[in-house]
């Protein structure tokens, strides 16, 4: 049996929501149609978001997704 | 906590503390069974799913009244991938148990014991799906 890619998605909207003069989590939320609630399960890790909404995301800070989204192998601390 | 998880434990705890008695009733045989038509098995359950609605108004009422607007907005994606989830395991339950009520309990039982089944079937599902989406409301808080 093939063994699936191990990985998982990390991401920097926090870091990106200080740089946009600390975009609180409700206001991004407004901006693509989201809750506050699933911005910050997305923003901790907890739920990853579909594809359209990642692109919608960089789209408001103005930078390409693998701004945003990694995809990584190995927990970072 | 978003106001659909509320919902969902509204919800939750209307038939835990309605149907949860009711079965318990049902099952002890503390309520005997007669042919159909058993007034006092209607009354049970009438009662029973009165006192539902009741705890289900009364809620959404106060969680309507003390919940800001701004956090009753439309499911988005989060939400409508939770309520996916918890429907698709709730149509698993109820798909078995009506196979179960339907297909084998008429060749097994008769009356009553088939109709609480059958109404049992419905309400654990219930439960799965309002389980299941406050079990996803919590995993991903």
């Amino acid at each position: 049996m093939t063994k699936l890619v191990e990985g998982f998605i990390s991401n920097r909207i926090r870091a990106h929501r200080f740089l946009n003069g600390e975009m609180s989590q409700a206001e991004l939320g407004q901006r693509i149609g989201l809750t506050r609630q699933t911005i910050a399960a997305i923003e901790a890790g907890k739920y990853s978001p579909t594809l359209e909404t990642a692109f919608r995301i960089a789209q408001v800070f103005n930078v390409p997704l693998s701004e945003v989204f990694r995809w990584d192998t190995k927990p970072t601390t | 906590m978003p106001y659909r998880e509320k919902v969902a434990w509204l919800s939750l705890a209307a038939i835990l503390v309605t149907y949860g008695p009711y079965f318990t009733l049902i099952a002890t045989g503390i309520v005997p069974t007669r042919p159909f038509p058993d007034f006092r098995q209607l009354a049970l359950f009438g009662a029973t799913t009165f006192v539902q609605l009741v705890i289900l108004g009364t809620g959404r009422l106060i969680l309507a009244v003390s919940t800001p607007r701004e956090d009753r907005t439309p499911p988005d994606e989060r939400d409508l991938a939770i309520s996916r989830l918890s429907t698709v395991s709730a149509y698993n339950l109820l798909i078995g148990g009506m196979i179960l009520v339907g297909v084998i309990m008429p060749f097994t039982s008769r009356g009553w014991d088939i109709v609480h089944a059958a109404l049992f079937t419905i309400i654990a599902s219930e439960v799965i799906r309002f389980g299941v989406t406050v079990f996803s409301y919590r995993r991903q808080a």
